[in-house]
């Protein structure tokens, strides 16, 4: 996030698009409602009516895939009515020109014909977002990130909020939500393929220098592979051996038979975990770790908050936190990492790491504090971007709207979505293992629109089976029309219904995520 | 910014403009209760607690609602105030309707959270359980077999079938964490650097010896027999409690680092006065009652005539006196009974307990009379011995004359003592007689010195202690268990010598003793007769389980333990019987807090004495009971999404509400929220079940392992398990506020599918490992590929739920040990 959650509470407009902070980040929704009930303008961009959607002041339900085109239509009426930001956009960016050019085909009809977006909507969102004066705050989550143009909806977010200058003040802000407590921080520690910790890449001379000072090591600088190009690797024979620390790419990897049949084929897998996951079963090597509750360390959340995690509990067994099995088993690999406690290690990251450079424990001790901080006396960042953008000018980066990789056709009629329900968390390893959640959410539901229900004879409840090219899992049905017609939405948390045996791992050409959100399905009644 | 400046309570305070009184001496630091009161939103109920006096103006103000404004001088405490929030008190307690604590845990003379430990039984937490139970009594195993079970007599389920087997659970958690060698991780204060030093290892001095070693005092163990145990080894023998259990707790005991010194006899091998030279800053008397009052009458010298605790101590060491075919028991107390039932074990065919008065007066428990009538042992009742004189010649080695005794006049206090049949003589042939009449610490007075012979000896040949400080009459020296008291069940002298165990930390210390705890509590009745049946609506009859025993024909023949113990499955359906009467809101329910500090007397003033309500249960996280509702509010005020709904049908005359509803609306996302405002326990999570009392609970400030929006959350952490997880209202980025993960989605923490162990393939099958094994071989496999393929070969996934500094690790290490960027981690899933 540009912006901090307090923030929440500052903005004048407030445009959720791809995201249902309800059931994703509760906490983060209460204070939409709240700020929605303080007087904020609400606008919501979904393909699904969300719970947001019910109480926004406008509600923009478009086709499933048709982001950049909406996006870019928003643009394209912004620049018509002259209702830009003019002066932010002369002093802080570059490239207008070249937005004006892409954007000039997206007319309100042309968009409308893409989205499902009448010209009217398209307008009165554009004004409520671009509303000059006011401060308006972008929240998206995975429903814009989960397509195979994930990258393109963003740099259209991005395009959009600098247009209207919304980005830099405290209220405003491009605020993606992100999905787990330490993504943000994973991210930040490179734990990623194309760069060293802090985002400084792979072809930074100095950077590496620094870093093989340091460590005393000679660093590789060949690009490495994404997790998600990581299956057709090992299929091909060029990866053989996977460490897979804390996660179940059996259950959360798109076209997950894929990926199983991948597993099968290495020749050594270590999964670090703290259950034995369906991932874990196949693995040579299991190493048992400890949980949050059980280790010291840091989260770094969605708004860049850097915050401690506390030891409350021993681990169970022989289990050991996460830190000590890489320090013992590098030692043993021959390269000493001597750290006696993750403080030391986080004094080595705000060495190396100038986002994190003024954070210390100690600074943490009560309150977390938000990365940048350049120094020990600096106070943390809560608004990213006021006055300039870190690397100078913003760049507009136009992109053109390409459809989805796989849309229903006479075969696989319908549109898979997956999504969350509030009380369940990703695959529920954790979440069902209290009984109070799986009385909330016992089940994994397709929600269907009546429409279609009504089209293939399904009443509540009927148990159904949903197939796309890849796979099929059988569940109830649950008929509501938040989902829209064509649409069948299934939460993903229930190893009982592996909805990832049917997504297709068609990938973002550049952050190379998967197109969780849309894939060719077909439905039917199964008989008792 | 405009200031106001006002005073409270004398002191000068410059505040922001605009705030409540309220709201201004909280935040310098000024505590006025209130119940109803939530942060930052002004509710419309008013529990009138917060009164103060504003000088100039007339009678009391709420400080919820009134302005602080400048110039103000307020006053949050005097008689008028006081006096106020007594009557409120005393209202609302009026109807409030529940136990605080438990029947069960009042009844136990060690208070312990009996409650507590059976709800963690039923949550499959049995080391925790043991925890619970050791915070207060350091004999699990021991009284888990031997005790009288005074709690059980008070529980609850006699009125609905018959009482929970208490005593049975606290020895399967016990057991159980003996078979699953469980360290218990007992925690200890740092050391002090004082000595103290505990003469008897009895149960009495090993609870003293714990208690002060947690402290962190220094602690050594005088015990003059071979072993420790005292009671415990020679009062009950094997066949009661097994030596291997007696072993196991005495070493759990000493684990904690005591000094211990055997076969050192009080007044031959050191004395007080050399304790005193050695420096032990206090000495605490643990010696029990190991002496019989001797039985006098004639003819009671002889080889085969014993006092109990001589003939006990004897079997106890091996020795196998011979008792012959026939033997009489003299005496009708517990220690008879172990005598009697020891005597059938040596093969003695016929034993015979004799005692002058009735069965049912015998001083021995009940049921300890009837495994010895079970196991063969014969009762002569008003009874009593004359003399002993040898029989020889006639097939035995002694004859035992004896007198018939009727119940005579009723004396001053109503007593009718057993008097002699003159002219009823009888006698009985035995090969043996073991009189067990009583047992003293002392006979006249102690030896070794001048200190020794200086003890103060009670009437009852104990040692005459102070109730209250443990001190006897010389300074630093201290008394607890049956050497005070006289012989008592061992759960009693654990609690005699924990109390002499916080005398003797005060007085090395200096300090004051800690407080006792106020003995203030709500009761749904405190006899049976008063409790009203309509609380048991909808339990149903579930007999408890059947201790699985060997039966008497066959233990009568050797030691070995005649009680088997609990099966885990047994222990849990005995669990889940419990009705869990006290209150699971006890350590944070205002009202009672409020109640005792205002010194409210409910006894007098009265409390709810009927279920108006019953209990719902039909939200999927809270259990709601409506008797407990004092129409705060806060659940409806508290509540951020507006799903809560609190309402009455109408109000008494003291403005009380009558016809309570609580409604959970559609919207409600079990967030918990309500729960953790509510000031009493009228809401409550239903997986809290653990009721804490004075038992110490960690609260741990942590991040929610959740999604990103990096919630704050608080652990709240007893022994070693998570019980319940709170917010902290004043911090940011959530601000109290949850989600039901973040509150409730915690059990898998502790959950029994954690993986404990490493795991290898081996033969295609996943095995338990050791970490050694499972680190070479894992590196041993990535060297090999690495050599034969390129680092390139292998990637890494990181996670994303982990920490900051294992991410950084993770990719340090693929990118250094492996040498490879292939690491990358789910941010894209």
């Amino acid at each position: 996030m540009t912006n901090s959650i307090a923030n929440i509470k500052e903005s004048d407009v407030i445009m959720v698009i791809g995201s249902n902070p309800d059931t994703s980040h509760p906490t983060i929704g209460l204070r939409i409602h709240q700020a929605k009930k303080n007087g904020a303008t609400l606008l919501v961009i979904d393909p699904r009516r969300t719970g947001l959607a019910d109480i926004a002041d406008l509600f923009l339900c478009h086709n499933p895939g048709s982001d950049v085109a909406l996006l870019n239509g928003m643009v394209h009426v912004i620049l018509e009515e002259g209702i830009w930001d003019k002066k932010f956009v002369e002093e802080r960016t570059e490239n207008l020109e070249e937005l004006e050019i892409v954007t000039a085909k997206y007319t309100p009809e042309y968009v409308e014909n893409i989205t499902g977006i009448s010209e009217e909507q398209l307008r009165a969102a554009a004004r409520m977002y671009a509303s000059p004066g006011k401060k308006c705050a972008i929240y998206y989550g995975m429903g814009l990130a989960h397509h195979a143009t994930g990258t393109d909806n963003v740099k259209s977010i991005a395009n959009l909020a600098m247009l209207c200058g919304k980005l830099g003040v405290a209220g405003g802000g491009v605020n993606p939500l992100r999905g787990q407590n330490n993504v943000q921080g994973a991210c930040d520690m490179g734990a990623l393929y194309t760069t060293l910790p802090g985002y400084s890449g792979l072809d930074n001379n100095d950077v590496f220098e620094r870093y093989e000072k340091l460590w005393e090591v000679k660093l590789p600088r060949r690009k490495g592979k994404a997790a998600t190009e990581v299956w057709d690797a090992i299929l091909e024979g060029d990866i053989k051996g996977l460490y897979c620390f804390g996660e179940d790419p059996v259950l959360a990897d798109p076209n997950a038979l894929h990926a199983v049949a991948a597993l099968e084929k290495l020749d050594f897998l270590i999964v670090q975990d703290i259950f034995l996951t369906e991932t874990a079963k196949m693995a040579d090597v299991v190493f048992p770790a400890a949980c949050f509750a059980e280790k010291d360390g840091t989260f770094t959340c969605t708004e860049r908050r850097v915050q401690r995690v506390r030891k409350a509990v021993e681990p169970p067994g022989e289990a050991k936190a996460d830190w000590q099995i890489f320090c013992e088993l590098s030692h043993r690999m021959g390269y000493d990492m001597p750290y006696s406690k993750p403080e030391d290690i986080f004094k080595e990251i705000a060495l190396l790491i100038p986002q994190y450079a003024g954070i210390s424990y100690e600074r943490i001790e009560k309150v977390g504090l938000q990365w940048p901080v350049p120094d020990q006396q600096h106070p943390g960042t809560p608004v990213l971007h006021i006055g300039k953008f870190t690397k100078g000018r913003g760049l507009f980066i136009p992109e053109d709207y390409t459809p989805p990789k796989e849309m229903p056709d006479e075969d696989y009629p319908l549109i898979l979505t997956t999504i969350r329900e509030t009380p369940q968390y990703n695959f529920g390893s954790m979440t069902r293992k209290t009984p109070e959640i799986e009385t909330l959410c016992p089940e994994a539901l397709a929600e269907i629109n009546p429409v279609d229900a009504a089209r293939l004879g399904i009443t509540d409840l009927d148990t159904i089976e949903v197939s796309s090219r890849r796979g099929s899992v059988q569940l109830r049905a649950k008929i509501s029309d938040r989902s829209q017609v064509g649409t069948i939405a299934i939460p993903y948390h229930f190893a009982e219904v592996p909805v990832n045996n049917l997504t297709l791992n068609s990938l973002d050409r550049l952050s190379r995520s998967p197109q969780y959100k849309i894939c060719a399905i077909k439905a039917t009644k199964v008989e008792a | 910014m405009t200031t106001v400046k006002l005073s409270i309570n004398g002191a000068e305070i410059v505040a922001e403009a605009g705030l409540t009184i309220l709201e201004v001496a909280s935040r310098s630091d000024i505590k006025i209760p209130t119940l109803c009161h939530v942060q930052g939103s002004p509710g419309e109920a008013h529990c009138q607690m917060c009164v103060v006096e504003i000088e100039g103006q007339e009678g009391l103000v709420r400080s919820c609602v009134g302005p602080a404004l400048d110039g103000m001088v307020i006053t949050t405490d005097s008689a008028a105030i006081s006096a106020h929030r007594l009557e409120r008190l005393a209202i609302l307690a009026e109807t409030h309707f529940g136990d605080c604590k438990a029947p069960c845990n009042l009844t136990c003379p060690g208070q312990i959270n009996v409650q507590g430990y059976i709800a963690h039984v039923a949550k499959g937490q049995y080391e925790e359980a043991l925890r619970l139970v050791m915070e207060r009594n350091p004999l699990p195993f021991s009284v888990g077999r031997v005790c009288p079970r005074f709690c059980e007599t008070r529980c609850r389920r006699i009125l609905v079938d018959e009482p929970v087997s208490i005593n049975h659970l606290k020895r399967f958690v016990a057991d159980w964490c003996m078979r699953h060698e469980i360290e218990l991780k007992i925690p200890k204060d740092a050391p002090t650097g004082k000595r103290i030093a505990v003469i008897g290892g009895g149960p009495a001095g090993l609870t003293a010896a714990y208690f002060l070693t947690r402290k962190g005092h220094d602690v050594t163990i005088f015990e003059s027999a071979p072993k420790l145990g005292g009671a415990l080894r020679y009062g009950f023998l094997e066949y009661r409690i097994p030596r291997e259990v007696l072993d196991y707790e005495i070493n759990t005991i000493l684990r904690l680092g005591i000094s211990v010194k055997l076969s050192q006899k009080w007044g031959n091998d050191f004395t007080l006065q050399s304790l005193k030279d050695q420096g032990y800053a206090a000495i605490l008397l643990a010696t029990g009652t190991g002496v019989d009052i001797p039985l006098e009458i004639p003819g009671v010298v002889n080889p085969h005539t014993y006092s109990a605790m001589k003939y006990l101590r004897q079997v106890a060491d091996g020795k196998n006196p011979d008792m012959g075919r026939r033997a009489a028991v003299i005496g009708g107390n517990n220690i008879a009974m172990e005598v009697a039932r020891t005597l059938i074990r040596q093969g003695v065919t016929e034993v015979t307990v004799i005692y002058p008065r009735s069965r049912t007066e015998m001083p021995a428990h009940q049921r300890n009379i009837r495994e010895a009538e079970k196991e063969g042992v014969q009762f002569l009742l008003m009874a009593s011995p004359v003399t002993i004189v040898d029989a020889r010649e006639q097939g035995s080695r002694l004859k035992l004359e004896l007198i018939r005794m009727k119940l005579g006049e009723p004396d001053a206090k109503g007593v009718r003592q057993p008097v002699p049949i003159s002219g009823s003589t009888n006698s009985l042939q035995v090969d043996s007689i073991v009189s067990s009449l009583g047992q003293i610490a002392v006979v006249d007075t102690f030896s070794g010195g001048e200190l020794e012979s200086s003890i103060a000896i009670s009437p009852n040949k104990t040692i005459d202690a102070n109730v209250r400080s443990s001190q006897i009459n010389i300074e630093g020296v201290f008394a607890g268990g049956d050497a005070v008291s006289g012989p008592r069940s061992v759960i009693q002298a654990v609690v005699s010598a924990r109390r002499a165990a916080d005398n003797i930390h005060a007085f090395v210390m200096g300090t004051p003793k800690e407080e006792v705890e106020s003995r203030f509590n709500f009761t749904r009745g405190k006899g049976f007769d008063d409790v009203d049946l309509k609380n048991f609506d909808g339990i149903n009859v579930k007999l408890r389980e059947k201790m699985p025993t060997r039966p008497p024909e066959i233990c009568r023949q050797d030691f070995d333990e005649v009680k088997l113990g609990f099966s885990e499955k047994m222990a849990q359906h005995e669990a889940e019987r419990c009705l869990s009467c006290g209150c699971t809101a006890f350590d944070r329910c205002d009202l009672k807090e409020l109640s005792i500090s205002h010194n409210l007397n409910i006894n007098k003033t009265g409390m709810g004495t009927t279920p108006v309500y019953a209990r719902d249960f039909s939200h999927a996280a809270i259990i709601v009971d409506k008797n407990k509702c004092i129409y705060c509010k806060r659940c409806e005020t508290v509540c951020e999404y507006d799903a809560l709904e609190l309402g009455a049908e109408s109000f008494d005359e003291k403005g009380r509400p009558v016809g309570l509803t609580l409604t959970f609306k559609e919207n409600c996302v079990s967030c918990g929220k309500c729960v953790d405002n509510c000031s009493t326990g009228a809401l409550n999570k239903k997986a809290q079940t653990i009721p804490i009392h004075t038992e110490p609970v960690k609260d741990v400030r942590t991040t929610c392992p959740y999604c990103g929006a990096g919630c704050q959350i608080i652990l709240r952490v007893q022994g070693d398990t998570v019980i319940e997880v709170t917010a902290d209202p004043e911090q940011a980025p959530n601000y109290g506020a949850l989600c039901v993960k973040g509150r409730f989605g915690h059990d898998f923490i502790q959950h029994k599918d954690r993986l404990t162990k490493p795991l290898i393939r081996k033969n295609g099958m996943l095995v338990e490992t050791s970490w050694d094994e499972a680190y070479d071989y894992t590196a041993k496999k990535l060297f090999d590929l690495k050599a034969m393929y390129g680092p390139d070969s292998i990637a890494g996934f990181s996670c994303a739920r982990a920490t900051v500094e294992e991410n950084f690790l993770m990719q340090k290490f693929m990118r250094t040990s492996i040498g490879t960027n292939n690491i990358d981690h789910c941010a894209r899933l």
